[in-house]
């Protein structure tokens, strides 16, 4: 049935607050979480999150999740044949600072397999969860890693019709954030709906 | 200048690894245990059949929640009651996230007699055959109330756009 259009109320437009109560030492670190290091690259994700009128998003809680370097979630309904890694859990959250910027530390994720169409794989990706100011603008969203030849044959991945807001899923290798004899960087930045949008509280038809 | 915002990706199957630590049986906001109701409900898919895997986030402007269905498409979960605007009838905003849907889906969750609040500027949207979908009923209770929803086919649950 065909959605029906409705005006922006207080609750679409103001969310839920998450503060640093939230946030436990580590949840940025997902290479620190337990007592040795995990297997594989490690790399630094970071960004900006804005506003549609490219105002940062302060203060916006950010929940990540992936599989490990090997293609393998950490949830018991993932049956891929490859290796537990007992030094990684594969999930975080940050909240961004007051320009909107976000980082954290993990390691590379594998591509896995889905049995999606034959011979089916997932690029690799980290999954993405963000509040912004309230619902309009909830997103959650998947970050790619450029240069990956999976991209094209991904149907999750090719759901998005426009070209170009495929491409903006796919972070940028970062030099300014790659750190000497530590780790790579990528960049990814996010934009948030619901900038400017203005609260109509007695919206009356 | 407007930007174009990142576009939705599905939440997949495991979700769960990133999100449960959210999960909540109650919201955030700091209300007295008085003010909290119940709500329980399954949901189902385009042939009733129950959806084990799906999250639904809570939403009102004074409190957040956010509950898996279970292995039988059952959840539960307990909310603080919202303030009431005086053109609003009591509700909570519904975001429902599982693997195929490329964006959540959008409603809402009414408490209390459709007649009484027949004035609500949203539910006069909604053709009246399908108003009903968005109303939990008591379930014998009076902080204990039932809701389904259904994703598609008969009885559809109304599904909003922003």
């Amino acid at each position: 049935m065909p959605l029906i259009l409705i005006p922006n109320s207080l609750a679409t437009v103001n969310g839920p607050v998450f503060g640093d109560e939230m946030i436990q030492p580590g949840d940025s670190d997902l290479t620190r979480q337990h007592s040795g290091e995990p297997l594989g690259e490690r790399i630094i994700v970071t960004g900006k999150v804005l506003d549609d009128d490219g105002h940062p998003v302060r203060g916006a809680l950010l929940e990540i999740w992936q599989a490990n370097a090997a293609g393998r979630y950490k949830h018991k309904n993932d049956n891929h044949a490859a290796p537990l890694d007992p030094n990684f859990s594969g999930c975080g959250r940050v909240l961004t600072d007051n320009d909107g910027r976000y980082s954290f530390v993990t390691v590379k994720p594998g591509a896995y397999p889905w049995k999606n169409h034959d011979n089916a794989w997932r690029p690799a990706h980290i999954h993405f969860s963000l509040f912004g100011a309230g619902l309009i603008s909830r997103l959650i969203t998947q970050m790619y890693f450029p240069g990956d030849p999976l991209l094209a044959f991904d149907p999750i991945f090719n759901s998005i019709p426009d070209e170009s807001a495929r491409l903006r899923l796919i972070s940028a290798f970062d030099w300014p954030t790659t750190k000497p004899q530590h780790a790579l960087g990528y960049r990814f930045d996010i934009i948030l709906r619901g900038g400017n949008s203005t609260p109509m509280e007695s919206y009356r038809p | 200048m407007k930007f174009i915002p990142t576009a939705s990706q599905t939440v997949g199957p495991f979700f769960s690894i990133g999100l449960a630590p959210l999960y909540q049986n109650s919201s955030t906001a700091l209300a007295s245990s008085e003010n909290k109701i119940t709500i329980h409900g399954t949901v189902y898919d385009a042939d009733h059949l129950p959806i084990p895997d799906a999250v639904l986030e809570f939403w009102s402007a004074d409190g957040f929640a956010r509950v898996p269905t279970k292995d039988d498409g059952t959840f539960t979960v307990s909310v603080d009651l919202p303030f009431v605007q005086s053109t609003t009838a009591l509700h909570f905003e519904v975001l429902i996230f599982m693997r195929g849907l490329l964006k959540p889906v959008y409603t809402r969750v009414y408490l209390g007699n459709p007649e009484a609040t027949a004035s609500d500027a949203i539910l006069k949207l909604v053709p009246q055959a399908r108003v009903a979908t968005l109303f939990a009923a008591s379930d014998g209770s009076p902080k204990r109330f039932v809701w389904n929803i259904v994703m598609q086919g008969e009885n559809e649950t109304v599904f909003f756009d922003l």
